[in-house]
């Protein structure tokens, strides 16, 4: 098992080294930083000023050494848009991502393993089909649309959540709803072809012959080999929640990384962004790492 | 006097597909008693499996107990509630063994874990008690460091291993009665013997009876005092197991006999021509399986080293149980697997010098599986006559004609041209698999398990055609099998492999009668045979 997690995690160091530097080699070969940094009307000579002004003129590599050494110290750079180093902006910014992210996750496992398993147990049954439908809907339904529609019913006509904001807990409630409802069907649809592939296979009636039944036999016997593929899934829920939603951030005016990586694009502010995508990637890459780990916890077959 | 352990009256099973009740088991039918086997003997779709899954309330979710009455110990079990059922008599009274060894264990979850929730289920004791208890049971099953054993997964296990463990699971709770369902079938030949005879020594030492389900009717007279025949859902005879196979009064167990009695001819004629038609040289084969960054790669030597000759229109059988490398072997003569190292010459020439086509014409194979071979978007038509379309420039007159010839040769009508594999029995499709082979009349026919998946009756018939074409078209058959009773009905010539490395070669009689090699002797000694009886 040591020999397992040590193996995983040398390969998600390596990404994680190859990811530091596409990002930063596409950043500043494809974007001139200091064209970046003087504006978009700025003259020829301004920009050549700003390029050596700021050493933007030094070979790249040098620059790469620098800005991941400047990572290792705690030194993520200065955003020249909001005039702030880019770990302040970050630590500013990231509890209310975090927030949500949980949250929201939170929101996607009670509702999608509970249905998950109901419609297992009963195939073609009125839970099933009822789980199926919220499953579609879930699915169909655009995240912007029902966050509006969530703030109209329990925010305007019965005024019991905020309309926006990210001051207290009470706050992060229905962006909650919003974003853990994206995340229900793929999570709650594998629960159900996993508890039911489980539930027919030969294994499953063994325990059957020796007495097993009910709930007994499916939280003893079945559970964990059901829930090993839900782990992965749920890691990369999780991934694409600690990057932060655009939308939910947007309509619930929430000042998370998904709104700080908007405004930061659209001001080609290169230092915030390359650390985004970096710390966005990476905590990809934790989570797989730790979805990895608890699915070869959990099945002794995966510790190879 | 023995008094009745299990008495089962006329029970029906039925299945419901799609709203449509077709009755699967009609009027079943048996009376044990204490410390009695009985065997359940029938093909595929007989019934034999379900009948008792619906005495054991492990029934698939379509089939259900239509009538009848089921007796344990004098009372009626066939109306309690399932609770009550789950908790007195399953795993408890009644324990089951099952097919796939390598999928009746809980893949996540330890040896020992698994021993002890079945103990604890139905006994209330202590965790101690319970890891003792299970000791114990392992230690009884034979196997060896229980202790670790204990803290091992299934997958860390062989599958003669992790039957036993399967075997020391059903046990473990003392039951009365022990179902055994085709416990040693997904075995090797050679663990087949030591899982059975550990099965009969339990059973009589733990004073239990036992219901044994098979295909095999050498393996049930051996293990089981009485015998009952099924068909198509139906009992057709049962009785003492010496009076069904000496006097059997129904026309399908005379059929069933006849199969088993067929297959033990003495009668060899020694093949004599010397013709050498494929020289197969050194030849090597290594798979390799990929390693990561923390662990090596692992080679694995399939075959190793092997030499050997084929003389034309003999026909020559490789022996060994799954692993031996007899299919890689196989497969590098059929162009299928590039070897390593070594030679194999066909007619002289070097086997990779002929293009494709050229040793299509000269090699052809029959595979095991007639169910997933045959292209079941194809029509039988299409799949026979392909060969010649690629291979001939025959007229399409030329080329139907040949094809209702091989298709009448290998015991089809022309019917069937237009027919589809998924209207076909598996019998029917390895026929046409045959006709595929043998259509472009090549020199050496590769039969690779060929009746491995086919039923008692239906495999005789498969191997009397193979017979009957080795005698009329004159081709060399290499018969690949594990089943020591094909290979001495069909082969001249005997290799036998383990490990990748021939152990012993030479005349199939001899092989089998006297062989020199520890091995070989282990692998014949496991054959269960009904002798004839004049």
């Amino acid at each position: 098992m040591l020999k397992f997690v040590a193996g995983r995690f040398l390969v998600s160091l390596a990404v994680a080294f190859t990811i530091s530097f596409v990002t930063f080699f596409f950043l500043n070969i494809f974007t001139d930083p200091a064209q970046a940094v003087a504006g978009e009307e700025a003259l020829f000579e301004e920009i050549e000023q700003i390029r050596t002004q700021y050493g933007f003129d030094r070979p790249i590599l040098t620059r790469y050494f620098e800005w991941l050494g400047g990572i290792f110290t705690g030194d993520f750079g200065v955003s020249y848009y909001w005039n702030k180093p880019v770990g302040t902006l970050l630590l500013e910014r990231a509890p209310q991502t975090i927030k949500l992210a949980l949250m929201s996750v939170s929101v996607t496992i009670m509702v999608a393993i509970p249905l998950g398993i109901f419609a297992a147990l009963n195939p073609n049954s009125i839970i099933d089909r009822f789980a199926l439908s919220v499953a579609v809907s879930a699915q169909a339904i655009p995240n912007f649309w029902l966050g509006l529609i969530l703030i109209i019913i329990f925010s305007v006509t019965f005024p019991i959540f905020p309309v926006s904001g990210d001051k207290t807990y009470y706050h992060f409630i229905l962006p909650s709803v919003v974003l853990g409802t994206s995340s229900v069907p793929p999570v709650m649809r594998l629960m159900r072809t996993g508890l039911l592939d489980v539930i027919n296979s030969d294994y499953i009636r063994t325990a059957r012959s020796i007495g097993f039944s009910g709930w007994r036999l499916v939280t003893k016997h079945a559970l964990r080999n059901a829930v090993l593929p839900i782990i992965s899934v749920i890691a990369v829920q999780l991934g694409h929640k600690f990057g932060g939603s655009l939308i939910t951030e947007s309509v619930f005016a929430i000042n998370g990384l998904g709104r700080l990586a908007l405004l930061s694009i659209l001001g080609a502010d290169i230092p915030t962004v390359q650390i985004l995508i970096f710390v966005f990637a990476i905590t990809f890459i934790v989570f797989n790492l730790l979805s990895d780990i608890l699915n070869a916890y959990l099945d002794p077959r995966l510790r190879l | 006097m023995e008094t009745t352990l299990l008495e089962i009256k006329n029970l029906n099973i039925s299945f419901n597909i799609s709203k449509n009740i077709v009755n699967t088991v009609d009027n079943f039918s048996l009376t044990l008693k204490e410390k009695e086997t009985i065997g359940i003997v029938g093909e595929s779709g007989s019934g034999k499996t379900i009948s008792m899954l619906g005495l054991t309330r492990l029934l698939p979710k379509q089939a259900f107990v239509d009538k009848g009455s089921i007796l344990f110990k004098g009372r009626d079990i066939s109306n309690i509630s399932n609770k009550e059922f789950y908790q007195t008599i399953s795993g408890k009274k009644i324990s089951m063994i099952f097919q796939e060894p390598m999928t009746a264990l809980n893949p996540v979850y330890t040896i020992g874990r698994q021993l002890m929730a079945t103990y604890l289920f139905h006994n209330d004791v202590s965790r101690n008690s319970a890891y003792n208890r299970a000791i114990d049971f392992l230690d009884k099953v034979q196997l060896t460091n229980v202790k670790e054993r204990m803290a091992q997964y299934p997958h860390q296990l062989s599958g003669g291993q992790r039957q036993r463990v399967m075997i020391a699971m059903a046990l473990i709770n003392s039951p009365e009665l022990l179902i055994a369902d085709e416990p040693t079938t997904a075995l090797d030949v050679t663990v087949q013997k030591e899982i059975v005879g550990l099965i009969q020594k339990l059973i009589e030492n733990l004073g239990m009876a036992m219901i044994f389900i098979s295909h095999d009717l050498g393996l049930v007279s051996k293990t089981c005092e009485n015998i009952i025949v099924m068909e198509k859902g139906l009992i057709l005879e049962s009785g003492k197991a010496e009076n069904v196979l000496t006097r059997p009064k129904e026309n399908y167990t005379k059929n069933l006999l006849k199969c088993l009695w067929s297959l033990d001819v003495d009668h060899k004629k020694i093949h004599k021509d010397r013709t050498l038609l494929l020289d197969v040289k050194n030849i090597s084969k290594s798979y390799q399986l990929t390693g990561s960054i923390l662990k090596p790669k692992k080679i694995i030597n399939a075959v190793r080293n092997v030499s050997f000759e084929i003389f034309k229109g003999e026909t020559l059988a490789i022996v060994g149980e799954s692993g031996s490398g007899k299919s890689t072997v196989a497969k590098i003569i059929n162009g299928l697997t590039k070897m390593d190292s070594g030679d194999v010459l066909l007619e002289g020439k070097k086997i990779d010098s002929y293009s494709p086509l050229e040793r299509a014409l000269r090699i052809q194979p029959v595979f095991q599986d007639p169910y997933s071979t045959l292209n079941p978007n194809h029509t039988i038509g299409f799949i026979v006559r392909r060969p010649l379309l690629l291979n001939t420039s025959l007229s399409s007159y030329e080329i139907e004609t040949k094809v209702e010839k091989t298709l009448n040769l290998v015991g089809l009508s022309e019917n069937f041209i237009n027919r589809f594999p998924s209207q076909l029995s598996g019998g029917q499709r390895q026929r046409v698999a045959i006709a595929r082979a043998i259509i472009l009349e090549p020199k050496i026919l590769i039969c690779d398990e060929p009746t491995s998946s086919l039923d008692v009756t239906i495999q005789s018939q498969i191997l009397d055609l193979l017979n009957e074409l080795k005698e009329r078209l004159k081709i060399t058959i290499v018969l690949i099998s594990h089943n020591i009773s094909v290979v001495k009905f069909l082969s001249d010539r005997v290799l036998v492999m383990n490990n990748g490395e021939i152990l012993e070669s030479g005349n199939t009689l001899s092989i089998i009668n006297k062989p020199n090699n520890n091995y070989t002797k282990k692998l014949m000694s496991a054959i269960f045979t009904v002798k004839k009886k004049v």
